[in-house]
């Protein structure tokens, strides 16, 4: 939508809520795309950092 | 337990798909699965021991030795791994060699020696033997001794039968490198083909077996599996199907020759069985199945043909039974039938017309069913798990054992997953909607980017990152009213009757996603007139967020963090 008269936030970015509600679920650790998150989670890399490999 | 390991470059692996009626195995050629016929050309390999004069037959020979040498055949063994004998239910061996309790194990008797004693087996032995065999016939494909494998068990496989089948396995020199649930194999057979694409979906796997019929409901996340929900019966199967067969041309016999059952004499029931297990898999390619035995009892021969309506007919129960398990299943994951994108049918009854047909009728218009009579690319359903438990052992062979022990472990994989879904508000004909940036029920951490349209004038926009969920609306049209006003009354009776009597206005049943809670909310500004707007929301594995937000092709764009709750 456009933008509201009057908005402003701090770098144009304001934070209001956070993710109300999650589960602990188990990823079957099956196919390539797991492996790619098996190697992220064990030697702690962000997505980013993972890409920049 | 040390398991038996081997160093990867010794390595040489296959793909196992282990069932109580079939088997198959399957290799990787150039990084695409095949699927590997055994000396007898069968790719799908009957799961069956028999001893004859101390040689050892397995597969389709095995298999006919049940008319002539039944108690020295084993069948159906495979859910025996790993059980007490009081745990069990021995229907499917009672015209074969029979279990029995050995210790808190189970054993067979059979006569595996051209002379002396009979020997007693237990399901490990058993096992070990059938699959010394299943990697032989790989080996003299392959022209390599195959050592490793990947094997695809079912989703209520208890450890203890995990940890039987893997000695059973080393016992037999092969490493296994991963028991993966069936299920997954199959999805993981359909998303590595080079067709198949990595999308957010959320997929049923139906596997209807022989004497089992397991269903999963799994989300599919950027190429992460998580099963949802799973239901086993034992009831709605392939035999039970191959019973209504028999039956029926138990009847039909009956009727020509009075007071003689076939199904009374040993080796009329075995002759049967068989014959009409061969009869049923004619139906599933043709529309017409010639069903004939020689001196099926009393030495009389028996000849008939039977059509595939009429065969539907008869079935009606058992293909209700599984259309009812796939409703429970997805009704066990708390979803509805809309919500499924996709539905896999596997195993071998899944070749059956009229059980994809059914499918069809419950679900919208938008699920793509994966199988042979509904979709012409559909994979061969008797091969996916071989396929995928080959793919997952290509994709994994190169490790060290050790590594594959630590990447595969289920606390790696125990992370989060959003309820909800997370995305963006965006105006529709003057009305807020909701376009979903990452899916509900996605594990974190998780980054996903889409392009939004930004209003047509352009100028500055707000980005607003909003929970959402979704849920079923039903509208029931209006009824057409009975009085049509004076205009047409004069042709309108035969109408209103019509419809009153025999068209019960359908609902109209949608799925429509709810705007829940803001998360954020930013602005881009000076867009351009008929500009796109990039929204990228990565989410961490503690639930914090960060968006970044610019315009597509414009410098700059804004970036900011939502804390975890």
């Amino acid at each position: 939508p456009a933008l509201p008269e009057g908005w402003s936030a701090e770098k144009d970015f304001k934070a209001i809520g956070s993710i109300t509600a999650s589960s602990q679920r188990t990823i079957e650790p099956v196919g390539p795309h797991f492996l790619a998150h098996a190697r992220r989670a064990r030697h702690k890399r962000t997505f980013s950092e993972d890409d920049r490999i | 337990m040390p398991a038996k390991t081997i160093s990867p470059e010794e390595r040489v692996a296959i793909g196992i798909a282990f069932g109580n009626s079939y088997s198959s195995i399957a290799c990787t050629v150039d990084g695409s699965p095949v699927v590997i016929a055994n000396e007898d050309g069968d790719r799908q390999i009957p799961t069956v021991l028999s001893y004859v004069d101390g040689e050892e037959y397995t597969g389709n020979q095995a298999k006919a030795f049940l008319i002539r040498n039944a108690k020295n055949t084993v069948v159906s063994f495979k859910d025996f791994l790993g059980k007490e004998f009081k745990a069990i239910d021995p229907t499917h061996c009672h015209a074969a060699a029979h279990p029995q309790a050995a210790g808190d194990s189970i054993s067979f008797t059979v006569q595996d020696k051209a002379e002396g004693d009979a020997s007693t087996l237990t399901v490990s032995e058993i096992t070990t033997r059938y699959l010394r065999r299943l990697v032989q016939s790989a080996s003299d494909y392959l022209g390599k001794t195959v050592n490793s494998a990947v094997i695809s068990v079912p989703t209520n496989f208890s450890e203890k039968q995990r940890d039987a089948l893997i000695k059973a396995a080393n016992d037999a020199d092969i490493e296994v490198l991963q028991l993966i649930n069936e299920p997954v194999s199959s999805v993981l057979a359909y998303d590595a083909r080079p067709e198949g694409e990595v999308k957010d979906k959320i997929v049923v796997v139906a596997d209807l077996g022989g004497s089992r019929s397991d269903v999963a409901v799994i989300a599919s996340r950027g190429g992460l599996y998580t099963i949802l929900a799973t239901v086993h019966d034992y009831e709605f199967h392939g035999l039970a199907l191959d019973k209504v067969l028999r039956d029926h041309f138990a009847k039909e016999f009956m009727k020509k020759n009075k007071d003689v059952d076939p199904r009374e004499d040993t080796r009329g029931l075995a002759k049967l069985k068989a014959e009409s297990e061969s009869a049923k898999k004619a139906l599933s390619i043709g529309t017409n199945a010639s069903f004939s035995v020689e001196s099926l009892a009393e030495g009389i021969d028996f000849q008939t043909t039977i059509n595939r309506l009429r065969y539907e007919t008869i079935a009606r129960k058992v293909f209700e039974g599984i259309t009812r398990l796939v409703e429970s299943v997805i009704k066990k994951a708390e979803l509805d039938v809309l919500d499924i994108d996709e539905i896999i049918l596997s195993g071998g009854t899944a070749h059956t017309p009229r059980i994809a047909n059914n499918f069809r009728a419950i679900f919208p218009e938008s699920t793509a069913i994966q199988a042979p009579s509904t979709n012409p690319s559909a994979l061969n359903p008797s091969e996916l798990q071989a396929r995928g438990a080959a793919l997952q052992a290509s994709l994994i062979q190169e490790y060290e054992s050790e590594d594959i022990e630590q990447s595969t472990h289920p606390a790696v994989g125990t992370v989060k997953h959003i309820t909800n879904a997370i995305g963006v508000v965006s105006v529709e004909d003057g009305d807020e909607v909701f376009v979903p940036v990452i899916a509900p029920e996605t594990a974190v951490p998780a980054r996903r980017t889409i392009h939004i349209a930004a209003p047509k004038e352009g100028g500055d926009v707000l980005v607003k990152i909003v929970e959402g969920n979704t849920h079923i609306k039903v509208t029931k049209p209006e009824a057409t009213p009975k009085e049509n006003g004076t205009k047409d009354d004069e042709d309108s009776d035969e109408d209103s009757d019509f419809d009153s009597d025999d068209e019960e206005p359908e609902e109209l049943r949608e799925k429509v996603w709810k705007i829940g809670t803001t998360l954020a909310e930013g602005a881009i500004k000076g867009v351009k007139k008929g500009g796109n707007v990039e929204v990228t929301i990565t989410v961490a594995g503690d639930l914090g967020v960060t968006v970044t937000t610019r315009e597509v092709g414009g410098k700059g764009g804004i970036r900011g963090t939502i804390k975890a709750p």
